[in-house]
């Protein structure tokens, strides 16, 4: 008696599932494109504005300069760098103490990245020659 | 430490009806959240709250079983910028916000989660429900340390159609497409509703509200949705590509090709563009033209 009443709501179940995968079939002819997929892209898009945007600062050019890196070599791997990446930056960025201002903030870390870069640490920055190799 | 717009806040809000549940053992993660789940009038308890939250080895609770707990009760779980001013803001209109702690050190974490519900701009703190204390008071920047060490994490548990004081498009679309993907599907929707009435003129917002009807079988409401979100933004490939698929299933084969020409001018290196329009389910007497393209031949 068990038996046969666990078999019946196993056949629920299955019947359940079939008449859910008939209504199902509909949705697979087209290929939407789903929301969070678009949301994940304009997210990357306004990081990536984002860092972008901070290299208009005037302190900023000014460091860069003197470090010798371009603007435009900055720009290309910025344009290059993941969306993990981006977010990444960003989130560090963030999470900066408030009140060391935006050259600073920005500086230390394109610093940070290029040293890492140097010692082969990370692979941030293309330009970067790592020392190793 | 906090920007001069905050003087616009009240000088002091204390939010005395939200429920207090004190902490039994370490388990200031399920108390914490039946504190903001029974605030918007899901009846729970940390008892309950317990099995799914509580991590017994760790003796502690996780970040995502909290907002994946939240979500299970078709809460949208809204993520604040890590500033003590957007807590201020909230709590001014009314949502307490869950905060996580870290008591001790970098090196030794001590993680705590508690209920924002109060503050006093003049006395310069806050009032917090904490573990067994209903109206635990923390100064600004003892709590901003204990705050900054856990990552300065504040999340607002809000009802598909409340939005937050100061919200914004993409966290508000985003929060509700995690929801949608939980499979809470209804109110998913009922937020991206709430969107489209906030901000009529985002595209992304009628773009999301079309996804949800055309995942919930309905293509007339679909198509209508993808059309105002084109209206807004006429530029928005996607939204072109979706639109194409949805006629196609109502059986309007002509209007459907146009949108997905549409498409593929507006981004050419697309590859998932390259398909033919959706195939029609049943043919439609009622098909409308897409609108204009906006690169035309």
């Amino acid at each position: 008696m068990y038996k046969h009443s666990i078999f019946r709501r196993l056949a629920v179940a299955l019947a359940a599932f079939h008449i859910l995968m008939v209504v199902q079939v509909p949705m697979a002819n087209a290929a939407m494109i789903g929301t969070a997929e678009v949301l994940q892209q304009q997210q990357q898009q306004v990081d990536r504005q984002q860092l972008m945007s901070m290299l208009d600062d005037q302190g900023v050019q000014e460091k860069l300069q003197s470090m010798g890196v371009e603007r435009s070599q900055v720009e290309q791997r910025i344009n290059s760098l993941t969306g993990a990446e981006l977010a990444q930056f960003n989130q560090q960025l963030q999470d900066a103490p408030a009140g060391s201002g935006v050259v600073g903030i920005i500086v230390l870390f394109l610093v940070i990245f290029i040293i890492t870069d140097l010692l082969c640490a990370t692979n941030i920055f293309s330009f970067v020659k790592c020392i190793n190799r | 430490m906090l920007p001069p717009e905050t003087s616009r806040l009240p000088e002091r809000v204390e939010l005395t009806s939200v429920p207090f549940f004190p902490q039994t053992a370490y388990q200031c993660g399920p108390a914490a959240l039946a504190t903001m789940l029974n605030q918007r009038g899901v009846v729970t308890s940390p008892g309950l709250l317990k099995d799914r939250v509580f991590i017994p080895e760790r003796e502690g609770s996780l970040q995502v079983e909290m907002v994946a707990t939240a979500r299970a009760h078709d809460m949208l779980v809204y993520p604040l910028p890590p500033r003590l001013e957007a807590l201020l803001a909230e709590v001014a209109a009314g949502n307490p916000v869950l905060v996580l702690q870290n008591l001790a050190f970098d090196w030794y974490p001590r993680w705590h989660f508690a209920v924002v519900v109060g503050y006093d701009q003049r006395e310069r703190t806050l009032i917090l429900r904490s573990g067994t204390t209903r109206r635990w008071q923390s100064d600004f920047t003892s709590f901003d340390s204990t705050w900054a060490r856990g990552g300065r994490w504040a999340v607002l548990t809000l009802p598909a159609d409340k939005l937050p004081a100061q919200p914004e498009l993409r966290p508000w679309l985003k929060a509700a497409s995690d929801l949608e993907e939980t499979g809470h599907i209804e109110a998913a929707q009922r937020a991206y509703r709430t969107a489209t009435l906030h901000w009529p003129e985002e595209s992304l917002g009628w773009f999301a509200l079309a996804n949800s009807h055309y995942a919930r079988g309905d293509t007339r409401e679909a198509e209508t949705a993808l059309r105002k979100s084109l209206a807004q933004e006429p530029d928005f490939a996607v939204g072109w590509f979706n639109l194409s698929q949805v006629l196609g299933e109502r059986g309007c084969q002509q209007s459907a090709k146009q949108a997905l020409v549409c498409a593929q001018r507006l981004a050419p290196d697309e590859k998932r563009f390259a398909v033919s329009a959706g195939q029609a389910l049943v043919a439609s007497g009622q098909c409308a033209l897409p609108p204009a393209c906006p690169l035309a031949n």
